[in-house]
């Protein structure tokens, strides 16, 4: 029995998948509704996430036992909050956990709607992102809506205006337009680390549909975001969607034809532009790891505890990303160095065999001091990679000059000619009476 | 000898003439003061030899150069006050005798090149 009990604990880091360095995609999963009829009605998308591996946890948003962590460890890895009108979670769960849980380095997907809860917007407003303060606003555009059978209120919008990166969005173009109709939202210009995804056309504004619009509203043109990410300080990624419907399985499977566009697609891109999407907030791509971070003398293998100013230094450093399952190479030709003292004496760009190796080679400078080797490498939806390590620089010891310098052999010579000839001028001077 | 008629021959004839009675006038001072006039031509050539070999190759160890050219100039200097010194028809110093005044000379030298020494390397 005692065996047992030991073998269990012991092997139980092993047995549970969880969010970790080596392994950084996101395993357990905790899903809050407004309703469980959402968890039908949205199938496809917790489908797709199951299909991957993922373990959803579905729980009623104000279900009073739920709670993020028990005994101070975090039981998921990452929310999904498709709970747009709660106006306070049950359990444990409230703003402040929310943003501890991010703080720590979890992942978030938010969807809003219209008459999205004072709770949902505050999560919103921490993480950058501003939703129509108008409760009934909805994003309308008259120009690109969605081409459907009744006229309709052109809430519907069909957006194709994506961010241009293969890393958030994957390498597969999204052929598409995507679905959605929802709340608009702006992000924070001072806030450098939330990107929009998916934009409203130049013609689109933000306003109650049912109403007649009295004066002009307030978020108008892209201006407005549809679909936001954040990527904190800390690597959690964090992805913020005015609409809960567009990750529907209606909208899924809806056909569509955006207004004033002869194309008419079978498909929606919703599918695709969410499954890449959540591929991106849950580290399944762009999440780099740099590791065996060495740095020795040319024609020396093993790490000095200290430099001499002008030696001949190779640094080297592996990069990796994670693609899911495995760490591939990661390739680029942008990664820098700086020998670093209060600011950079040496910026070198490394140079990369493509199999994730990158090194280069520099001169230490004539300068003497506290040195640091960093690479600091932030590049558009990968994850940063920065790195630092302290080094001292010496200069030289007094038995590492040059006794004899060839250039100063005339001024040797000089001295001591002088010296021989005050000694035959003495000689002479004294012998000559 | 032709009269020099114009005033550039004339010049040169002056010229001639003073440098004539410069080195008759030279030829009767002591041997003893020769022999220190000849020592400190020789201390100030070498001077500028090293200027010279500065200016071509630059300056960069400097101290050596310093050393160099301050041992030249240095014993020149203290050959020229030797010379003041042991001149018998200055009367300023008639009181000094000469082997105190070479005396002074040699210690001077002495601390002159134990600096020298310590400045060159």
């Amino acid at each position: 029995m005692l065996k047992l009990l030991a073998f269990l604990t012991l092997s139980l880091p092993f047995l549970t998948h969880s969010f970790s360095p080596d392994h950084p995609t996101d395993r357990r999963v905790l899903v809050l509704l407004d309703d469980l009829a959402i968890k039908s009605s949205h199938s496809l998308f917790f489908k797709t996430l199951q299909s991957r591996g993922f373990e959803l946890d579905f729980k009623l948003a104000d279900d009073p036992k739920i709670g993020l962590q028990r005994y101070g460890q975090y039981t998921y890895d990452a929310l999904i909050l498709f709970s747009p009108t709660v106006d306070r979670f049950g359990g444990s769960i409230d703003l402040a956990a929310i943003l501890d849980f991010v703080d720590t380095g979890h992942d978030l997907i938010i969807a809003a709607d219209t008459n999205a809860s004072d709770l949902i917007r505050q999560i919103s407003v921490e993480c950058g992102v501003d939703f129509d303060e108008d409760p009934s606003a909805m994003v309308i555009d008259h120009m690109s809506y969605a081409v459907s059978d009744t006229e309709g209120d052109h809430t519907l919008i069909a957006s194709d205006d994506f961010i241009k990166s293969d890393v958030i969005l994957g390498s597969k173009k999204i052929e598409a337009p995507v679905l959605f109709k929802g709340i608009g939202h702006t992000i924070n210009s001072e806030n450098s680390l939330v990107l929009k995804v998916l934009s409203a056309s130049p013609s689109a504004y933000s306003a109650n549909p049912k109403s007649k619009l009295s004066s002009p509203p307030l978020l108008i043109g892209s201006a407005i975001s549809l679909v936001s990410v954040v990527q904190a300080r800390n690597n959690a990624r964090v992805l913020i969607s005015g609409s809960l419907s567009m990750f529907s399985d209606r909208f899924f499977r809806s056909e569509v034809q955006k207004a004033g566009s002869a194309d008419k697609h079978e498909k929606s891109a919703n599918e695709q532009f969410l499954t890449e999407l959540s591929k991106w907030v849950f580290h399944e791509r762009g999440h780099l790891k740099a590791v065996n971070v060495r740095h020795h003398k040319i024609d020396e293998a093993d790490e000095p505890a200290i430099y001499r100013i002008n030696d001949d230094v190779e640094y080297s450093v592996e990069i990796y990303e994670w693609h899911g399952k495995s760490w591939e190479p990661y390739v680029a030709d942008d990664v820098q160095v700086q020998f670093y003292m209060m600011s950079p004496y040496v910026l070198k760009t490394l140079s990369t065999d493509k199999k994730g190796h990158y090194f280069t080679a520099f001169k230490v400078p004539d300068v003497y001091g506290v040195f640091q080797f960093k690479v600091e490498y932030d590049r558009l939806g990968y994850t940063s990679v920065s790195l630092s390590k302290q080094i001292p620089v010496r200069p030289f010891r007094h038995n590492e000059y040059d006794r004899f310098i060839p250039a100063a052999y005339p001024y040797y010579g000089a001295a001591f000619t002088m010296m021989t000839g005050f000694f035959i001028f003495t000689v002479v001077h004294l012998y000559n009476k | 000898m032709v009269k020099p008629s114009s005033s550039s021959s004339s010049t040169s004839q002056d010229a001639l003439a003073l440098i004539n009675s410069l080195r008759s006038a030279y030829s009767a001072t002591p041997t003893t003061l020769k022999i220190i006039d000849l020592y400190v031509g020789f201390a100030v050539s070498t001077a500028i030899i090293q200027v010279v070999y500065m200016a071509l190759v630059g300056s960069f160890p400097f101290n050596s150069f310093l050393s160099g050219i301050l041992s030249c100039i240095g014993t020149a200097v203290l050959a020229v006050c030797l010379r003041i010194q042991v001149n018998k028809e200055n009367k300023e110093f008639k009181d000094l005798a000469p082997e105190r005044a070479f005396a002074d000379f040699v210690l001077c030298n002495l601390v002159l090149h134990l600096v020298i020494m310590n400045f060159l390397g």
